[in-house]
């Protein structure tokens, strides 16, 4: 027991000790407002993995209500704050988290739910699953449990909340800062050649969050790799002879 | 009246809208958690999303025409608010009349419209065009309601209309006076503001919200402010013409959310209907109820 208490439970990262706090007081009283509405209001992507989805649903109605924090679903990317992965990952489908996750628009959150995130849980073995989310994105809050009940999942929403007020969710811009180290993790799950639509390297440029980590072998595979985006060609297909 | 006193008018007239429009949003939200046993958003919460969407870091833009669709859209609403006569407030209310207004109020659909096209998104794009035929469908109702209106009043102006209302107390209202044409307005009214069953254009679970399937940040915020707009339009233009308008807030203010409250609550009871059904609908039966209430007042 005196064991486990030695394991710090959060995770302190040197660039998510908050915003450095700006001269100006009315600056500060801004940033304050816009983070407390951040914590009130967090839009959750409805996209769910595993099976730890089934404990959204009770979450969300009657019985303990989400929205009473002003937790509310939003069903594409670019409108939702929150990414729930609410269990195992697997390598198909990590890939189609990160095309998600990429497209959120900033700042953006990931939950892991369920034991599976942490570890691997009980498809450790797997030779089809990835095992710990966290190399692969950034993860703001982990609720362990196989599968975590629905005052679980809560109480893990109101310590992001928590994170979020005193101006310490900024998990999205690890993202950006160590770009590499999560790339070589996906590389080597996904191979060489993968790419997703989105330029993280500029985004990371835009936020000013470009860091020596963001740049390393990694992102220079990629260049070799990159295609350029092509739009989708617009055409009616005909078959010959219809 | 002064220029002064008119440029104030216009800039209070849609800040109170939106305030007034916050709460109609909160009422609706609170409707809806009621009836399903639930607690529901607490009381600033519109005002809390609305400040978050617009500082968020990321705002995706596709373009120009994306940015100037929403700020149409929202924009259409601002001029319709004062175009709408409120108590103590008739900003251009006797100058434009509900011919203009009937005019200003197509331009947010065509201004989103514009907007989403831009995106380039499949599920916009079949949004849209959902949204622009339930446009369709709601306009005729809309229209034979508003002219119905004008030719009992014997007038387009509305601050008159509230005026020859509010002369003999409740028997001169419009909803005493023309009651067949009142019932065609509360059956538009679903329709106008974009709830069940009529909102198959948003339809979250088939076409990812529609219209606003590309839209985050600022323009997201855009449209959350232009609901409150919505919302508050449809309330405020109902009362003048058929519950007696406006003297007091006091007064005022029950019935537009009162009006407002009607299609919340029933909206979350009925599943969808189709586009096409929504067409045969809104073209049957609030026509016909429309054009006898007309004939009844013309008689």
């Amino acid at each position: 027991m005196s064991e486990l208490k030695k394991i710090p439970l959060r995770q302190e990262i040197a660039s998510t000790q908050g915003p450095a706090k700006r001269s100006n007081p009315l600056a500060n009283v801004f940033d304050d407002l816009v983070s407390f509405c951040r914590a009130r209001s967090m839009f959750m992507l409805h996209y769910c993995t595993g099976c730890g989805a089934i404990e959204l649903p009770p979450a969300m109605t009657s019985r303990f209500d989400m929205e009473r924090l002003g937790i509310q679903p939003m069903v594409t990317p670019r409108q939702a704050d929150i990414l729930l992965i609410t269990g195992y990952v697997s390598i198909k489908t990590l890939k189609r988290i990160i095309l998600t996750y990429e497209q959120m628009a900033a700042p953006k959150y990931v939950i892991g739910i369920c034991s599976c995130t942490v570890n691997g849980g009980m498809y450790w073995q797997s030779y089809a699953t990835a095992k710990v989310l966290k190399d692969y994105l950034p993860v703001d809050i982990y609720i362990a449990g196989c599968m975590p009940r629905p005052e679980a999942v809560i109480e893990g929403l109101q310590d992001l909340m928590d994170d979020i007020k005193s101006g310490q969710g900024n998990s999205w811009k690890r993202y950006f800062e160590n770009y590499d180290h999560y790339l070589g993790n996906q590389q080597k799950l996904f191979g060489e050649d993968w790419q997703t639509p989105t330029d993280i390297i500029a985004e990371a440029r835009h936020y000013d969050l470009l860091t020596e980590n963001t740049l390393g072998e990694h992102t220079a595979l990629l260049e070799q790799h990159q295609r350029p985006l092509e739009a989708l060609e617009m055409r009616l297909k005909v078959k010959e002879g219809s | 009246m002064n220029i002064s006193h008119l440029i104030l008018e216009l800039v209070l007239m849609p800040i109170v809208a939106f305030v007034v429009g916050l709460f109609m949003v909160l009422m609706m939200r609170k409707i809806g958690a009621r009836l399903q046993r639930r607690i529901g958003p607490p009381l600033l919460q519109p005002l809390y999303d609305i400040i978050k969407l617009y500082s968020k870091r990321t705002q995706i833009s596709h373009g120009m025409i994306h940015e100037m669709g929403i700020i149409m859209a929202v924009g259409g609403y601002v001029a319709a608010e004062t175009l709408l006569p409120v108590p103590g407030m008739s900003g251009l209310a006797d100058k434009g009349g509900v011919v203009t207004l009937a005019y200003v109020l197509m331009i947010p659909s065509l201004g989103l419209a514009l907007g989403v096209g831009q995106c380039a998104n499949p599920n916009g794009s079949i949004g849209i065009s959902r949204a622009l035929t339930a446009m369709l469908a709601y306009d005729i109702p809309f229209i034979l309601v508003v002219f119905g209106a004008a030719y009992v009043y014997g007038t387009t102006n509305l601050a008159e209309m509230i005026a020859i209302q509010q002369q003999q107390g409740v028997s001169s209202w419009g909803i005493m006076q023309m009651p067949l044409l009142a019932l065609a307005g509360i059956m538009t009214l679903p329709a106008i503001m974009g709830k069940q069953p009529f909102e198959i254009y948003v339809a979250p679970a088939e076409i990812a919200t529609g219209p606003m399937v590309e839209m985050g940040g600022k323009f997201m915020g855009g449209l959350f402010v232009m609901q409150c707009f919505q919302f508050y339009t449809a309330g405020v233009l109902y009362t003048t013409l058929f519950l007696g308008g406006g003297v007091y807030w006091i007064t005022f203010l029950p019935k537009i959310f009162l009006v407002v409250a009607i299609p919340m609550s029933i909206a979350y009871m009925f599943p969808r209907y189709r586009t096409e059904d929504v067409l045969r609908l809104m073209w049957k039966w609030p026509v016909l109820v429309g054009i006898v209430g007309l004939a009844v007042a013309m008689l």
